[in-house]
């Protein structure tokens, strides 16, 4: 009982670990350029908004 | 259980049925985190910058007026990109770096369980400091982090006398030593695991054909492989010093809810946003962590026992250290030290950004969670066991999904525009300094989307380029070093013309940020290129003028002999021996 139960426990812990590396994979594997581009849009107009240093400004390095 | 203490080979991994799973797997890995790169063209992002061909110039060799934090890397990519093209340079180096990480650590692993190696394997070359290191393009550091596995496997190897294991330690540290943080790592690994003063008892060598200089040979050797930025370093005319407002802005970040100790913890903790992936910020990544450490915890014992005497705690004290150097800027009173520190001590400036000092502590992470694993399995039966190692195997990959494909994307290769290249042929018929306007070290091109990167025109261009060298972190301004483009600042905020201050030629990049002034800056120089991104003046008052050599570039050449010369004789010396070591 005790060993059927860790088995369907354990499998589960690794199922659940394998969807998500495997789900985070695909999600990775389907972004595109247009996507990324416009992910640092976003990130660029919530920084003007908060009133902070644009991070995909040329001339700046990085943001912390 | 076999638990072999005279070496770290646990048994007979050379067997193919052993290593093929090995390769394979470090094969996908960086399948998958390069795969981007199949598509022609150069990934540009922060400091990873590749060109067509990179011109040997000597400032690439030894700057006379900046901080050598690219020697002797530049010069070494210069000197291979003359026979073989930038874009398969810089996949050669990516993936090296990705695939000898992973089979790096999976053999550094005292085991004799096939899915134990493939966990550290998998797990060392999927941690965040690889993935945003990768994201900040310093792919410097990452051959570093590739090389230490090899490296630590070599200096044990000599502590415990086994034959060419002094040859192994150099060829190991050599890729590491092409930057100064990677030499500094190289040079540290050595001094701790394989120094006289801590050696291993007479008893426990395997061989007693140990030369007891053998750890002295080899820390002068790794020594002679960072002589070239040491030197550089010693001549340039950037001084030693930096500006301690870097010290915050480089330090340790908190990725998440838990802060910054525990991002180190977890091998994240860069300083930038930026190059964090996404995945980092969530809640359940301390708990992973922590997962992490309890496994490694239950690891610590068997790898302590499994290693040749005092080799586990050496590797505890070198991992320590870069988790102290890592964690100073954010611990009390560690801040003002180094603050200090990069004012008065030379070359203390290399230690601002301390994340990067973390990967002894990485390697020794997966190796003690990997014996974690075995140590968990053992108590099991068979199948659970199984599942337990499948499930083992998929946490690194889910707990950052986004490092696959480029880091979801990031990575992507882009060409330079066309004129690039005609701009690069003006200047090399008629050498000498040129300007790189606006003064910006970094730059956003819009054929470069959604990225930053550094001003490729240094790497470019076949000449010293003065590019800005401050650093702009938020809000924070972090001075550079160099006195030539202080001084051309200085004329530009004056509103000086560019062709009073000596420079042969003024590259004007367009579409980048910040503004240059034509009527007042620009004024009598000559247009001898107009493109769409780049337009080239040259200017009248200047003669052309090939950068010079002198004594103190010689000296940096000197050291780069000697330290070439030391690999030829290492590589000379394995191949001689390649039955016992390799």
């Amino acid at each position: 009982m005790r060993r059927a139960l860790t088995l369907v426990v354990s499998g589960l812990v690794a199922a659940l670990l394998g969807i998500l590396a495997l789900g985070g994979i695909s999600a990775a594997a389907t972004a595109t350029d247009e996507e990324a581009a416009s992910k640092a849009k976003l990130v660029s107009e919530a920084a003007k908004r908060a009133g902070k240093k644009d991070p995909y400004a040329p001339a700046v390095y990085g943001d912390r | 259980m076999v638990e072999p203490t005279d070496g770290v080979e646990a048994g007979p991994v050379r067997r193919t049925r052993d290593t093929l799973p090995l390769y394979a797997i470090a094969a996908a890995v960086t399948v998958l985190v390069l795969a981007p790169l199949a598509r022609p063209g150069y990934a540009l992002v922060y400091d990873m910058v590749f060109v067509p061909r990179q011109p040997l110039t000597w400032d690439l060799v030894a700057p006379a007026q900046s901080l050598p934090r690219a020697v002797p890397m530049d010069a070494l990519v210069s000197l291979v990109t003359q026979l073989v093209p930038g874009w398969v340079v810089q996949r050669l180096a990516l993936a090296g770096a990705v695939f000898l990480a992973a089979v790096g650590a999976g053999r550094l692993v005292p085991t004799e369980r096939r899915a134990v190696r493939l966990f550290a394997a998998l797990a060392y070359a999927w941690t965040p400091y690889l993935a945003e290191r990768l994201l900040l393009g310093q792919w410097g550091l990452l051959l570093a982090y590739a090389a230490l596995p090899w490296l630590v496997r070599a200096a044990l190897d000599l502590r415990a006398g086994r034959a060419g294991a002094l040859a192994r330690v150099v060829l190991a540290a050599a890729p590491a030593a092409i930057t100064p943080t990677g030499g500094l790592i190289a040079l540290g690994t050595v001094l701790v695991l394989a120094s006289d003063r801590m050696r291993a008892p007479r008893s426990l060598l395997v061989s007693q054909r140990m030369h007891p200089h053998r750890s002295r040979q080899a820390l002068a050797a790794v020594g002679v492989l960072n002589a070239p930025w040491v030197v550089a370093a010693l001549v340039t005319g950037a001084g030693g010093s930096s500006d301690p407002a870097g010290v915050a802005a480089f330090a340790a970040r908190a990725e998440n809810w838990a802060g910054p100790l525990v991002a180190l913890a977890g091998t994240g903790g860069i300083w930038s946003a930026q190059a964090t992936p996404a995945s980092r910020a969530t809640p359940l990544v301390p708990v992973a962590t922590v997962v992490l450490l309890i496994l490694a915890g239950v690891g610590a014992g068997l790898l302590r026992r499994r290693l040749p005497a005092g080799g586990a705690v050496r590797l505890a004290v070198l991992a320590g250290i870069g988790c102290l150097l890592a964690a100073l800027g954010v611990l009390p009173g560690g801040d003002a030290m180094l603050r200090w520190a990069v004012v008065h001590l030379p070359g203390a400036g290399l230690l601002r950004d301390g994340q990067k000092f973390l990967a002894p502590y990485a390697l020794l992470l997966v190796v003690c969670a990997a014996l974690g694993a075995e140590r968990l399995v053992a108590r099991v039966d068979r199948e659970v066991a199984g599942v337990v190692l499948v499930g083992l195997l998929f946490l690194p990959v889910a707990v950052l999904p986004d490092l696959a494909f480029g880091g979801a994307g990031r990575l992507r290769p882009v060409s330079y525009p066309a004129e690039w290249q005609r701009v690069a042929e003006h200047i090399e018929e008629e050498p000498g300094e040129i300007l790189s306007l606006p003064l910006s070290a970094y730059r956003a091109y819009p054929w470069n989307p959604g990225r930053v990167v550094l001003d490729p025109a240094p790497r470019y261009l076949p000449g010293t380029v003065l590019t800005d060298d401050t650093l702009r972190v938020g809000d924070a301004v972090v001075a550079g070093e160099n006195p030539r483009v202080r001084e051309m600042r200085r004329a530009l905020a004056e509103g000086r013309p560019v062709r009073t201050t000596g420079v042969r030629w003024v590259l004007v990049q367009h579409e980048v940020s910040g503004e240059v002034d034509d009527a007042e800056v620009l004024g009598g120089l000559e247009r001898v290129h107009d493109g769409p991104f780049l337009t080239l003046y040259r200017n009248p008052e200047t003669v052309p003028q090939p950068g010079g050599s002198g004594p103190a570039r010689l000296a940096v050449v000197a050291a780069l002999t000697a330290a070439l010369l030391v690999v030829i004789a290492a590589a000379v010396s394995a191949l001689h021996r390649r039955a016992t070591a390799w």
